[in-house]
């Protein structure tokens, strides 16, 4: 029995080695790409002011370094627009359509904007990138708009209603091309009365593009701001109107960079690129309008989920060289961060 | 003396045990999805084997074949909907991506003209390749098939994928056969333009969709093909001990004729390679077809004199 106990002993000392190596091997997996909830999470630099920004559907309000999650609904919270008095426009997306909330700033809904049920007129369900225009009185966004004589020719278009009665019928500001040619998204409403939004567009080489188009009016035709060859997006005006930061791939689908323009209320200078790659995307500005935050993945890794990065004096000559601000996140990057002082 | 020795072959033959029971999962999956015969009908009736690239730094062909392999279709009758012809050329660490769409009205084995998408279903890889090979004049070296939920395991299982949407995509009819019990059913999907992460699913809805672009297959087919970087990117750091998952995952969703050493092989070879070095290939435009109508079915006429001067520019005999 004496001599037994130590066999055993090694035998199981043996077993225990095999699932240890079993263990370790499991623990070789590729660590890559591990992120946390922002509230696991610390800020790599101190930004002044509020940032709201969205992760796996949730909401977010990073301040003095620290994540707090904004207590909204249970939705799949998808993109956040700043609204007037503190308040934030706020995306749910649900398996077939989005609705448009008004939240306070504690995450309350103040009210529904736009909703499925809304969609009676022009037979919409989705509704992206909500923007209320400088006077608080109009709600712009991107809906989808059903080609009557096309089962699915769907293409988005840029849409107002009253911010007061968003269940009011749509004024419809752009109609994208008949027959699938891209779409219009990303309105900016203007002091002025216009709005500046995104045009998608293909050429008759198949190509796809993207352009910045300024229009007065309703149906007005709309002016290139860039070029087809430029092929960007995704706007953001400046606090004081003079500038725009703009994602620009020149058609490149592997890539983008960040560029900042300046503009005069008819056209835009020279851009700067202020981050070069490898896909920075959805810029906004800081409250004093002189850096822009945006979301971008490692410098390194092209693969690796989207964090904030901040580009300091983006409007100099020489604009700051870009700033990582979080690390092992996932943001949402078809949502612009919101930046308030 | 021989205590000693008993017990380091214990511990050893213990930890090769821990290893074996490891990577058991993945050498059963891989043993399942390589190795392939490539078996099926040919336009003479033999039943041809693709040319395995002897020479290491040769370059050579792989067949990527796509289907929609839901309930709709027998197991073995899928129509392959996506046709990617790779060229890898290892000594100028270059890589050509070939789109042929799905809808060209070709000879098909020895059942006459069709839409090459039914070759696989007619006849399986074999006939795929004859017909690439008959038509196109590409020798066809590899072939490698892969299903729907093949490629929405490949890609949560590399945790997502990192892509630049190139426009809106809006669709009101999207097949949603993937998962709901109808695979006839439709259903609406909406993607973002521009930078962002996708999971599986919608990574597949992206490559997929066809509704929201006027040039629909063709879109697809660019899509597909920045799909593949895409997810080449997101695995360049995929380790050995990953493989159990992937392999496991991928199940029956992915077959080929590769040994598991050439696909290993492939795979070391495609970490090498930048972005830069990759060329995407996709015909759009009358120079390499035109649209037709034949016996009710949409199709395209291909135009031989464009698609052979394209296919001897990027495929050197």
């Amino acid at each position: 029995m004496r001599r037994l106990l130590p066999v055993v002993a090694v035998m199981a000392l043996m077993a225990i080695f095999g699932f240890g190596i079993y263990s370790v091997l499991g623990t070789l997996k590729s660590s890559r790409h591990h992120t946390t909830k922002p509230t696991q999470s610390q800020a790599l630099i101190d930004l002044p002011g509020t940032v709201v920004v969205v992760q796996d559907g949730q909401i977010y309000r990073l301040n003095s370094l620290k994540f707090t999650p904004v207590k909204a609904p249970a939705y799949d919270w998808v993109q956040v627009e700043p609204a007037p008095g503190g308040d934030i426009l706020a995306v749910a997306y649900s398996s077939a359509y989005t609705n448009v909330y008004l939240l306070n700033a504690k995450g309350q809904v103040v009210r529904e904007l736009l909703s499925e049920s809304s969609s009676q007129y022009l037979n919409n369900h989705w509704a992206y990138y909500p923007k209320v225009s400088p006077d608080g009185k109009t709600l712009f966004y991107a809906a989808d708009w059903l080609d009557p004589s096309q089962g699915y020719n769907v293409d988005f278009q840029i849409q107002a209603v009253p911010l007061a009665n968003p269940s009011a019928y749509p004024v419809v500001w752009s109609q994208a091309g008949l027959w699938f040619q891209g779409g219009d998204v990303e309105p900016i409403p203007l002091a002025g009365g216009g709005i500046i939004y995104a045009k998608y567009n293909i050429d008759t080489l198949g190509n796809t593009y993207a352009q910045l188009v300024y229009v007065s009016s309703p149906y007005a035709t709309p002016d290139p701001l860039t070029t087809a060859a430029q092929d960007c997006a995704e706007p953001a005006l400046s606090p004081s109107g003079t500038e725009i930061a703009m994602v620009c791939t020149k058609n490149s689908l592997q890539s983008t960079t960040l560029q900042v323009a300046s503009w005069n209320g008819t056209t835009l200078g020279t851009p700067v690129v202020i981050s070069a790659g490898p896909e920075p995307a959805s810029p906004t500005w800081s409250p004093d309008g002189k850096s822009v935050l945006y979301l971008n993945t490692l410098l390194t890794d092209k693969s690796s989920p989207f964090q904030l990065w901040w580009v300091p004096k983006a409007t100099a000559l020489k604009p700051g060289a870009p700033q990582q601000v979080t690390a092992d996140l996932n943001f949402t990057a078809t949502s612009p961060p919101v930046w308030t002082a | 003396m021989l205590v000693a020795a008993l017990l380091v072959f214990g511990f050893g033959l213990s930890g090769v045990s821990g290893g074996v029971a490891y990577f058991l999962p993945a050498i059963s999956a891989a043993l399942n999805i390589t190795g392939h015969q490539t078996q099926g009908n040919s336009p003479n009736g033999n039943h041809p084997t693709p040319t395995p690239s002897t020479t290491p730094n040769q370059p050579f062909n792989v067949l990527l074949l796509g289907s929609d392999n839901d309930t709709k279709f027998a197991p073995d009758q899928v129509l392959a909907q996506t046709m990617i012809v790779v060229r890898v050329n290892p000594q100028a660490h270059s890589v050509v991506m070939f789109s042929i769409p799905r809808d060209l009205w070709v000879p098909i084995g020895n059942g006459g003209p069709a839409k090459i998408d039914t070759a696989y279903a007619d006849g399986g890889a074999a006939e795929a390749i004859s017909t690439v090979e008959n038509n196109f004049g590409i020798p066809i070296n590899y072939w490698v098939w892969i299903g729907l939920g093949g490629l929405v395991h490949l890609v949560n299982d590399l945790h997502d994928v990192n892509i630049v949407a190139q426009m809106p995509i809006l669709d009101d009819e999207y097949p949603y056969d993937l998962t709901g019990g109808n695979p006839y059913a439709y259903a609406r999907i909406a993607i973002l333009p521009g930078p962002q992460r996708l999971g599986g699913v919608a990574a597949l809805e992206y490559a997929r969709s066809r509704h929201g672009d006027i040039l629909s297959d063709i879109a697809r087919s660019q899509k597909q093909q920045q799909l593949l970087l895409d997810i080449k990117a997101s695995a360049k750091d995929v380790g050995l001990a990953d493989v159990p998952t992937i392999a496991g995952s991928l199940g029956d969703s992915v077959k080929t004729d590769m040994s598991i050493t050439q696909v290993t092989s492939l795979l070391t070879l495609a970490k090498a390679f930048s972005d830069g070095s990759v060329q995407q290939i996709v015909m759009v435009g009358s120079q390499y077809f035109s649209n037709g109508t034949i016996d009710g079915q949409s199709v395209l006429l291909p135009n031989w004199t464009g698609i052979n001067a394209l296919v001897a520019q990027y495929f050197p005999s």
